[in-house]
């Protein structure tokens, strides 16, 4: 990692004995892989706790989010005591309203409202790594290189659209397509303003691209639907 | 927490790590056995909340018989147990759960697929025969 390059830490307390332990996990997977892969790591909390140099250097060094499950803050509390204050702290049972009474500890057991949750959480995870990096002067690099020793992640594959006759490739966008036909958006023309919306949370949108990402996606979504 | 008898419930603590496929595996068995398999005997507390040093947890782990699952050589779910004064009465480490399954594909951190739940299956089903017997 070259000097300049803003990475992101993000700790997620992946608490195993209540529902918002592992939301707080898949949210943070989901930003890591699909929705800010090019400027977050994943740091393992039990591995940070018990003194891994790695872990506890890389807090130290770069920004770093807690996400906690509750509000025992064992991700926060722990990052502050060995590493330094945390940039940002989430509580999922917070951004849930402690609404999570329903929503399941293991995958198996999931429902609609355990997804919805996640999405909610890793919006605002994502809301939080793009204060940072605002804050840092923009995006760093996007070559995929993780010069930090934490746990690793890969950027999930994307779809590539045609923008203007120039391919583009959007990462994790079927996902976000299986999202959405999931909550019934219909797979034609009305679905542009959606698709804007929900895809520019991940994906940078700058306001004179509108049309022809609004277009590019609808005939995407189109496309993934009819498979 | 107690079982009907009064009995102390054991413990199955995964590492839970959060990097890979193992991680999930760990936590995903806990679920099974202390969720389905084993619900009467068999509870989970916080790793995190273990290291942290809350009291409620370390009350809980203090004394108590634990089977820890570790994902990676680093066995932080059997080295913090041992550090809170919990007996590991098995150290089960997710890899050689794979010596019987080569060329499987688990899935991913975040999801497993078929071959993961199997080995999550065996496993839970291996410490659930251990707890009941």
């Amino acid at each position: 990692m070259s000097d300049g390059d803003i990475r992101v830490g993000i700790i997620s307390c992946s608490g195993e004995e209540i529902p918002e332990g592992t939301i707080s996990r898949l949210a943070t997977r989901r930003v890591l892989e699909l929705m800010r892969p090019g400027n977050t790591v994943t740091l393992c909390l039990p591995l940070f706790l018990a003194g891994n140099e790695a872990e506890r250097e890389f807090a130290s060094k770069h920004p770093t989010i807690t996400v906690d499950g509750c509000d025992k803050l064992c991700a926060k509390k722990g990052t502050q005591k060995y590493s330094g204050p945390v940039s940002a702290a989430l509580v999922v049972s917070e951004l849930l309203n402690g609404d999570c009474s329903d929503c399941a500890r293991s995958a198996k057991d999931r429902t609609e409202k355990d997804k919805e949750a996640v999405w909610l959480v890793s919006e605002e995870i994502a809301k939080a790594v793009d204060a940072i990096l605002a804050g840092n002067g923009g995006y760093g690099s996007e070559d995929g290189e993780d010069g930090a020793a934490c746990a690793c992640s890969k950027p999930i594959p994307g779809i590539e659209i045609v923008l203007d006759g120039k391919p583009v490739t959007i990462a994790g966008l079927a996902l976000i397509f299986d999202h959405l036909a999931e909550s019934g958006l219909a797979a034609d023309d009305s679905s542009g303003e959606k698709l804007l919306e929900t895809v520019r949370i991940y994906h940078s949108i700058e306001p004179e691209e509108e049309e022809a990402y609004r277009a590019a996606l609808i005939s995407a979504y189109k496309t993934h639907r009819r498979m | 927490m107690t079982t009907n008898n009064g009995e102390r419930k054991i413990i199955v603590m995964p590492c839970s790590g959060i990097g890979k496929v193992h991680g999930l595996i760990a936590r995903e068995a806990t679920y099974l056995v202390t969720d389905e398999l084993a619900s009467q005997r068999a509870e989970t507390v916080c790793l995190a909340l273990l290291v942290s040093g809350d009291e409620e947890a370390l009350a809980k782990i203090h004394g108590a018989e634990c089977i820890a699952i570790d994902g990676c050589p680093k066995l932080c779910a059997a080295k913090n147990v041992e550090l809170a004064g919990g007996r590991v009465a098995r150290s089960i480490r997710v890899v050689d759960a794979f010596k019987n399954h080569r060329g499987a594909e688990p899935g991913t951190a975040t999801t497993l697929a078929d071959d993961g739940w199997t080995i999550v299956r065996e496993i839970a089903a291996d410490i659930a025969c251990g707890i009941c017997s």
